[in-house]
């Protein structure tokens, strides 16, 4: 552990969890003006949190030590999942982060114990959310995995830094136009991941549409702070994941101070650009039928395997 | 020295074999203590001679006893068999301290003293397969195997369903061997000799011969599909402690003398033989996994996931083998890593978890899942335990089935340097498969914990259920501890064991997470009041269990999903009081998912033989006369077949 | 002049976006996404012969690129709309043969093997472009046909006919000989404006089957409707 490594892990982990509910809050205010209405303030979900955390937690009698754990799990993992996705620069070769597989087994293992919380209470709709959940999950990861193989087709490594390495310098595009393709994927991927329309719908609490929304229903309080600061730490490094390979424009290639502070200018600009496309994207589409949604990642597949087909016979 | 010892342990593992004699005793329970330390000691010795020879990397050559001259029993221990004595080692320790819990639930004193004797026998022989140095001794060793897990099989002989069990599995395992003595002439016949070293064959069609022979007899015995239904059958219907044995080792001795022909007895293949153990690894582990989902005995659920993790094995030998065969030896390594480590880690959590199945089938007296609920609350250790295995088997880091798997994953991720694209394309599909598979297990597990020990009991013997005795939590509880630490200081040990894998250093992460994790309980510790309350259920008074999500409908969309592969057939009966079909009386609906190796494999197979044994039946009703006929018949035949022979 | 490189990169890319469309239109049901998403289509198949046109200045790719604004992406998806109007129904409801995911899986596999043979047979000729334009232009035929055998009703069926023939102006826009079949885009646009306008003269709401049946007896389709 170098002082390079050091300042990464203080920086990405202070950039990831200050931002993350911001970019809640622009997909949510974008929503709100595409259905006409004023919105909520852009920082509404920091004073959510903030309320949350002074509320009382109710814990279910039937919950064991699982509901009470999960929330400091979640937080735990998604920040330790953070160092794997450098948001503003590159620190360097480490032998601990940035493998693509633990990153999406990290949020893997942050679902698996979500998912047992949703069982934990012995509700209807906890066990419902968790079944949908690990049904939509399991086989979304097919096509997650798939992208990054396309990716370490093109790249030759599976090291998201060593991805990450070769796009901030030349950009994905000059590799071959074609892994536009991959990003249209991994859009699908973005948005399914974050519980987003049209898999899942964030706002409601219908038990005909929720999934995510039906396994956190029985936190409360700072628990439920937590799992959801921890859902928006994710939604922000699947952005990030995606911004950096595909629109790695004004990424830090030096560790300077200057082109740091450069970095996190136009991380900013950017993320708030794509938070707002999600938001249009959710605005412009129907929820799925749960049976349906196989059909929607089905697509981002195809664009996948069409992608490695023009990369294997090159 | 170290030979000596190696006998102690062997005489220490068949002392046992005279539990039955305890029944002369008044109780018995402390002669069965002493044997089943007797076995634990036996299993430590094997630990510490299987870690001399992997470390030093010298083998050790014991002559136990010869039949015929060249036809001895001669044990050699190199560092592979090293490596899966290692395996049984430990996992027959964890299950010598279950099983001093275990045994004492079971009803008379011979059942007791004879399931003892049974279970050392057991260990021993799979000790032997692994360690014998030439093919008489290999199948003798694995035919004692076979027979005691037979007999450990029908244990439970006057159960229903037990005895169709181990019928299926006695003919399941017959046919493996007839395998196994097929590729074992082969061999013979191209070096005149038994030993399992590297042969010389005359043609690549007769290695490719002896490679199909051997991987059709230890498929079988592995449970690769389609020769995988004798293992959910076979391993529910032995006590649980035999269960772990057959499900955590013997499998594994199949897997280990697949790899010990791949690597010491058949030259470098051609690279269809890679294809075929990829395929069939693949198409093991999907199959296995949805099966799974399905199943609601917790112990038949295990068993299914052993096929899947069997799949996973064997889909990294063929991705061992596509990569030699292309001269990638890097990669090649890496997948041989991964398919060995998968081997051992399965070997672990799978034991840790039909062990910790076995107590709960002990509390509350059933396997269905459907049936339990709330066991967090009741049996702690148990679920905790059990929550361990769970991940692990979910490939969930930082434990060690994430490191294998991760492995694997990592060898697949270099397709791209392979040169034909055809070859690039099969793997891309056997990867996603494979991704898909895993996810898929997360979610069995979620399933199998969530509903076995979360919420709220389903049934009143789930809710008088009690925590197991001490002694079977102490056996899991080692399996657990090492499923940590086999995760965790993966990264180092590699390093020990001198292998330069591009394995993530999982100590780091497992430290961060828990400093985080301890960061952030310390720092909201006194933030807001607390408060237990009942389940918010719309502000209905809680309906109890009545309204918990149950195990059908937890894997019902996964079901649907895939009801191309469960084809599930919906069967509506209605009477109605009125001819126009308007007053409904009654119905049935039945919704039944097809058994498609049942139907379009096994049982054609078995009409097939059914009629093939009435045509023979018709030869043998006759009298002695005709009898002696046949012999003569047969005996004259025998000397003309001779005669152009020789 | 453009860039070459540059002008190949965005060839590729329209290609990849014009194949996306073919994927969505397999898997969505509605029937104004299915006209929309085919209007789509029809326009990216206009940039492209733009595109084309900026990198050979043959004059007769601009007519094409007219006639096919004109005709794909203004007069028939404006017929469909209107057809779709007469319909009770808004959306496909049962597939026959296959689900989307299997026919999109499908579809994979048919790309596989079009591009195996062909970047087998091309690759001497140039460096990739070609082989992927010519495989992606098959592709799209095939995925037309995919369309027109998954679903059962005529609408979807017309739109699986025009995905195809989408696919075949985009084989000739590179491969073929242009003048002459400028003339059979047009005869077939025409049959098929012929066909769309027929079943709106007949007020067909359902399936071919039903519309022979609807031109036998005509006594059903003149007093009441069907469903």
């Amino acid at each position: 552990m170098n002082w390079l490594f050091a300042l990464y892990f203080v920086l990405n982990t202070a950039v990831a969890v200050a931002l993350a509910p911001l970019l809640m809050g622009v997909v949510k205010k974008v929503k709100a003006w595409a259905q006409g209405r004023r919105g909520q303030p852009l920082l509404q979900p920091y004073y959510n949190l903030a309320k949350l955390l002074r509320k009382e937690t109710v814990v279910s009698s039937n919950a064991s030590w699982v509901t009470r754990a999960t929330p400091y799990l979640s937080i735990s993992v998604l920040i330790v999942a953070t160092l794997s996705v450098p948001l503003l620069f590159l620190p360097g070769k480490t032998s601990a982060f940035g493998n693509v597989i633990l990153f999406f087994y990290l949020l893997a293992l942050a679902n698996f114990f979500m998912a047992l919380t949703g069982l934990d209470g012995g509700s209807t709709f906890g066990g419902m959310g968790s079944s949908r959940e690990m049904s939509l999950s399991a086989i979304l990861e097919p096509l997650v995995l798939l992208t990054f193989l396309t990716l370490a087709f093109v790249f030759k490594t599976f090291d998201i830094f060593g991805i990450v390495g070769t796009t901030s310098q030349a950009g994905i595009f000059s590799v071959d136009p074609v892994l536009i393709l991959l990003g249209a994927a991994f859009f699908v991927i973005i948005v399914a991941e974050t519980a987003r329309l049209p898999v899942d719908n964030p706002e409601t609490h219908l038990e005909l549409t929720m999934v995510h929304e039906a396994m956190v229903l029985e936190h409360s309080g700072k628990h439920l702070a937590l799992m959801e600061t921890a859902h928006a730490i994710k939604q922000l490094l699947l952005m990030a994941l995606f911004i950096n390979i595909f629109l790695p424009f004004g990424f830090a290639t030096q560790p300077t101070a200057a082109s740091v502070a450069l970095s996190l200018l136009s991380f900013l600009a950017k993320s708030i650009i794509l938070a707002a496309a999600i938001g249009l994207f959710e605005s412009s589409v129907a929820k799925l039928r749960l049976y349906r949604v196989p059909g929607f990642y089905a697509v981002g597949t195809f664009l996948v395997v069409l992608t490695i087909i023009l990369e294997v016979f090159r | 020295m170290i030979a000596t010892l190696a006998y102690l342990a062997l005489g220490l593992l068949l002392l046992p074999a005279l539990a039955p004699l305890l029944a002369f005793l008044k109780d018995g329970r402390a002669g069965r203590k002493a044997f089943l330390t007797a076995i634990g000691i036996a299993a430590l010795l094997l630990t510490a001679l299987a870690a001399y020879v992997l470390y030093t990397g010298t083998q050790l050559l014991l002559p136990l006893y010869d039949l015929a001259p060249g036809l001895g029993l001669t044990l050699l221990v190199d560092r592979l068999s090293a490596f899966f004595i290692l395996i049984i080692a430990v996992v027959a320790f964890a299950v010598a301290i279950y099983s001093a819990g275990y045994v004492e639930h079971l009803k008379s004193p011979v059942r007791k003293n004879l399931l003892i004797a049974l279970m050392s026998i057991f260990v021993l022989s799979m000790v032997l397969v692994i360690s014998a140095k030439g093919m008489v001794g290999f199948l003798f060793s694995w035919e004692l195997m076979s027979l005691a897990s037979f007999l450990l099989v029908n244990f439970e002989y006057e159960k229903k369903g037990t005895r169709k069990a181990g019928l299926y599995y006695l003919a399941m395992t017959q046919l493996s061997t007839v395998f196994l003595i097929a590729a074992t002439g082969v061999i013979y016949a191209q070096t005149g000799s038994f030993d399992l070293q590297r042969v010389a064959f005359s043609s690549p069609f007769w290695a490719s011969l002896a490679f199909l022979f051997a991987f059709l007899g230890f498929g079988i015995k592995a449970g690769i599909v389609p020769f995988h239904k004798w293992l959910p059958y076979a391993h529910p219907a032995a006590p649980s402690n035999i269960s772990a044995l057959m499900s955590g080792l013997m499998i594994k001795v199949a897997i280990y003398g697949l790899v010990r022909f791949l690597l010491t007895v058949l030259p470098p293949g051609p690279v269809w033989w890679g294809i075929l153990l990829l395929t069939a690894g693949t198409v093991s582990a999907i199959l296995g996994v949805i099966y799974a989902l399905k199943e609601h005995d917790l112990k038949r659920l295990l068993a299914y996931h052993s096929i899947e993790n069997i799949g996973i094995i064997v889909m990294g030998l063929g991705l061992f083998e596509i990569f030699s065969a292309a001269g990638l030896h890097a990669v090649a390594l890496l997948a041989l890593g991964g398919a060995l480590f998968h081997t051992l880690n399965h070997a672990l959590f799978k034991s840790l978890l039909f062990l910790t199945s076995g107590s709960v089938l002990n509390a509350t007296k059933t396997m269905n899942i459907e049936r339990m609920g709330g066991l967090s609350a009741r049996m702690p250790g148990t679920a905790a335990l059990f929550l361990i295995g769970a991940v692990s088997i979910s490939a969930l880091p930082p434990f060690n089935g994430f490191v294998s798997e991760l492995m694997l994953f990592e060898a697949f991720f270099q397709a791209y340097l392979l040169a034909s694209p055809y070859l690039q394309m099969l793997l891309v599909i056997a990867f996603s498969v494979f991704a898909l598979t895993s996810a898929l297990a997360a979610a069995c597990f979620v399933k199998a914990y969530g509903v076995v020990f979360l919420g709220v009991p389903r049934s009143k013997e789930a809710k008088e259920a009690k925590e197991a005795p001490r002694s079977m939590l102490a056996g899991p509880a080692v399996l657990a501890a090492l499923c940590i630490v086999l995760g965790l200081f993966s990264f180092q040990l590699f390093a020990i064991a001198g292998f330069s894998f591009p394995v993530p250093d999982l100590l780091v992460v497992g430290l961060l997470l828990l400093a985080v994790y301890a960061l952030t309980a310390f720092a909201l510790r006194n933030v807001g009041k607390r408060r237990t309350c009942e389940t918010w259920s719309c502000g209905y008074p809680s309906a109890g269990s009545v309204a918990e999500y149950t195990a059908s409908g937890f894997s019902e969309p996964i079901i649907r999903i895939f009801d191309a592969i469960f084809l599930p057939k919906l069967t509506v009966e209605r009477e109605y009081h009125d001819g126009q079909k308007a007053l409904f009386k009654r119905g049935t609906a039945e919704m039944r998912l097809m058994r498609f190796f049942e139907e379009y494999l096994y049982d054609p197979v078995a009409r097939a033989v059914e009629k093939a044994a009435a045509f023979v039946a018709r030869l043998q009703d006759v009298d002695l006369d005709l009898y002696v006929a046949y012999i003569f018949v047969s005996a004259l035949l025998l000397i003309i077949v001779a005669r152009f022979l020789i | 002049m453009i860039d070459p490189v540059f002008a190949l990169d965005l060839i590729k890319i329209l290609l990849v976006l014009i194949v996306l469309s073919a994927a969505l239109i397999i898997t969505r049901r509605d029937f104004i996404a299915l006209t929309s998403l085919y209007a789509a289509q029809s326009f990216l198949i206009v940039l492209l012969s733009v595109g084309l046109f900026a990198i050979d200045r043959n004059p007769l790719l601009l007519i094409i690129a007219a006639i096919t604004l004109l005709s794909k992406v203004v007069i028939i998806p404006f017929i469909l709309t209107k057809v779709q109007r007469r319909l009770k129904m808004k959306r496909e409801i049962e597939f026959s043969h296959l689900s989307p995911i299997g026919a999109i899986l499908l579809a994979v596999v048919a790309f596989f093997f079009i591009y195996a043979l062909f970047s087998g047979i091309l690759s001497g000729l140039d460096k990739g472009v070609l082989s992927t334009v010519v495989s992606l232009a098959i592709c799209l035929v095939f995925m037309g046909l995919i369309i027109i055998f998954t679903r059962k009703q005529t609408i979807t069926n017309v739109i699986g006919y025009l995905t195809m023939e989408n696919g075949v102006l985009l084989f000739s826009l590179f491969v073929a000989e242009l003048s002459l079949l400028i003339e059979v885009l047009i005869l077939l646009d025409l049959i098929m404006l012929i066909v769309l306008v027929a079943l709106m003269a007949f007020g067909i709401d359902s399936s071919i089957e039903e519309f022979h049946s609807q031109l036998n007896v005509l006594d059903r389709w003149l007093g009441r409707e069907q469903r």
